[in-house]
């Protein structure tokens, strides 16, 4: 049983990395999208129309294309200062706490996916989309897509730091300890 | 039950699981949905709101701020701007009792005004400022303390993510933000400066040290060499936001793309780090906006609690004054900030705030500048001060524990307090700037 949970985490995690290489170049592009429309527009008197509806639209995927990566190398923001107390005195507290803490997220991300379905099928069937006609226009049904894979993918993300034994995560970038797991944000 | 009761509950609720551990946005967002539906009793109301945030919040155009400004400031900190500004700053202050203190300091001011993170300043100083400190044998507290202290000025000095952050909470312009965090930053940086020479007077056994001599004088081009690119990349993000050439997400690429040109050009950058910085911006990204959508959710469950409206009737009905709301709020943001960070505090506080503060006719700007700094002295208390701990992290010296960093940044916070009281009493000192 376990061994095979094994598998469906590395495929998962496979699943993380790759979706997150995705998200990677969708900031390069935003980088380059909002570049092009200062320089076009401040130079050469050209602004690059639909600049806005892109770069809102890239919002959405490096979002919800990176999230499943942040969930697998457990970097979600999170204090950890009482399970780190509690783990030196009573590691079977720690043990069960966090395994109760990642089952209410998996729940929460479930509920999320089935909030988030009927939007897809329903963007999906109407053709519906976003921006200006004339001048930029993008269909909704990826984006609900995205968010929808998205919070399936950390639902399973979830569900097997639930039910698997505690393992190091092989974390892209070494996690610096304690600020680790803590928000690396601020 | 009345729904002001389960919204009381509910933040109550939030507090508890997060002290406990649980992710942040999951406390919010699950708090939040089982109290909208049991306010409503009504499912289906829940997980339309649900829906409806998710699907809106995060497509806001100016959200792209927060990855481009996170991008330019990992960019120009792997480029060594951090430690360039430091080396010129320390060729100044040099001769003064407490000069590479006050370097630091200095350094950090105007590194902020590129990176919109302490952890980036804390990471970059610690290895720079804190060996050269215990060179000239100062008082190790003293050195992990500066450091600590001068690192918050990273996000308060614009482009700052807890101003960006601040600005989504209160529905303000990102750009008015940065300009109000001018100020007061550099206020923070004059006080710090200012408590060092008082510190290194009286207090000489704190600071230590001992005069350099083995001191050469910095030619005009290397100081030049050090801070023109740095001086550039300020005029076009800062110069831009505020001359309205750029808009803030426009100012933020542009900042990036300059910021990669230097550390390309400085061949301080290979394709490798590169991918690295791109990585850690849209990990830092995800996290931040999952959490500013949760804390969405959680904002329309205050509306639907009337909690804010509550919290303002309860306050008229005990004529409370103007002194003896900022205490408390004040007062709140200490507590909270012994274990939350400055981000997850923001979210929590003012959307139970503003309202009131909006109904007394006061600056949103102004109230976004007095929870940015209170809530960033939580950065330098224990027992989990973030700033604290990446400096012990990065330094890896045995010799210095903890305890002394915390000790250290103690003072450092006490001047922050004295500050942020003064930005209370004069909210000139943030909006003034704004025309």
């Amino acid at each position: 049983m376990i061994g095979l949970l094994r598998q469906v985490e590395n495929v998962a995690s496979r699943v993380a990395m790759v979706a997150n290489a995705v998200g990677t170049l969708v900031v390069l592009a935003l980088v380059m999208v909002v570049n092009y429309d200062v320089v076009a527009r401040g130079f050469f008197n050209k602004p690059f129309h639909g600049a806005v509806e892109l770069v809102q639209f890239s919002m959405v995927l490096i979002v919800f294309l990176q999230l499943p990566d942040v969930v697998r190398v457990n970097r979600l923001t999170r204090s950890d200062g009482f399970l780190s107390v509690a783990g030196h005195g009573w590691p079977a507290v720690r043990k069960y706490l966090n395994k109760l803490i990642n089952l209410v997220a998996c729940i929460f991300m479930v509920l999320i996916s089935v909030a988030i379905w009927p939007e897809f099928v329903e963007m999906f069937e109407t053709r519906d989309y976003f921006g200006v006609p004339g001048v930029f226009t993008a269909p909704w049904w990826p984006i609900k897509l995205v968010i929808f894979v998205s919070a399936v993918l950390c639902s399973l993300l979830f569900a097997l730091k639930f039910l698997l034994p505690d393992i190091e995560p092989d974390s892209g970038k070494s996690a610096s300890g304690l600020t680790g797991s803590r928000s690396n944000v601020t | 039950m009345s729904p002001i009761e389960i919204g009381l509950l509910s933040v109550a609720a939030i507090v508890t699981l997060i002290y406990l551990g649980v992710y942040i946005p999951i406390a919010l967002g699950v708090v939040s949905f089982v109290s909208i539906w049991l306010m409503r009793d009504n499912f289906d109301l829940a997980m339309n709101l649900l829906k409806i945030a998710l699907s809106d919040s995060v497509m806001e155009y100016t959200f792209a701020t927060v990855p481009l400004f996170t991008f330019m400031g990992i960019v120009v900190s792997k480029a060594g701007l951090g430690s360039d500004i430091y080396d010129v700053m320390n060729a100044g202050f040099r001769k003064i009792k407490g000069g590479i203190g006050m370097a630091t300091v200095g350094a950090n001011a105007v590194f902020a005004a590129v990176t919109g993170s302490s952890i980036a300043s804390a990471s970059v100083f610690a290895t720079v400022a804190v060996p050269q400190m215990q060179r000239y044998e100062y008082n190790p507290r003293f050195a992990v303390g500066v450091v600590a202290g001068s690192s918050v000025l990273g996000m308060i000095i614009p482009p700052s993510a807890m101003l960006i952050i601040y600005s989504f909470v209160a529905e303000q312009s990102v750009g008015d933000m940065f300009l109000a965090g001018i100020v007061p930053g550099l206020m923070l940086a004059v006080a710090y400066i200012g408590a060092i020479a008082f510190a290194g007077r009286f207090f000489p056994n704190f600071v230590g040290g001992k005069p350099a001599e083995d001191y050469e004088p910095m030619s005009a081009s290397t100081v030049a060499i050090k801070t023109l690119p740095l001086v550039f990349l300020i005029l076009v993000v800062l110069g831009g936001i505020y001359t309205g050439w750029l808009s803030p997400v426009e100012a933020g690429a542009a900042g990036a793309t300059v910021g990669l040109l230097i550390a390309f050009l400085r061949g301080r950058m290979t394709l490798k780090t590169f991918w690295q910085a791109l990585i850690e911006t849209g990990h830092i990204t995800a996290a931040i906006l999952f959490l500013i959508t949760a804390a969405s959710i959680y904002s329309r469950m205050l509306g639907l609690a009337a909690l804010p409206n509550e919290l303002g009737d309860i306050i008229a009905s005990n004529q409370f004054s103007f002194a003896m709301i900022m205490v408390i709020y004040v007062c709140l943001m200490l507590f909270l900030g012994t274990l939350l960070d400055t981000a997850s505090i923001i979210l929590i506080v003012v959307p139970l705030f503003l309202p009131i503060i909006e109904s007394m006719g006061l600056s949103p700007v102004w109230f976004g500048i007095v929870t940015v700094v209170g809530a960033e002295i939580g950065l330098l208390t224990p027992p989990l001060g973030i700033s604290c701990f990446v400096i012990k992290s990065t330094l890896n010296d045995d010799r210095i524990k903890l305890k002394d960093v915390f000790l250290g940044a103690l003072p450092f916070a006490f001047v922050m307090l004295l500050v942020l009281i003064l930005l209370i009493n004069f909210p000139s000192l943030s909006t003034g700037i704004l025309r």
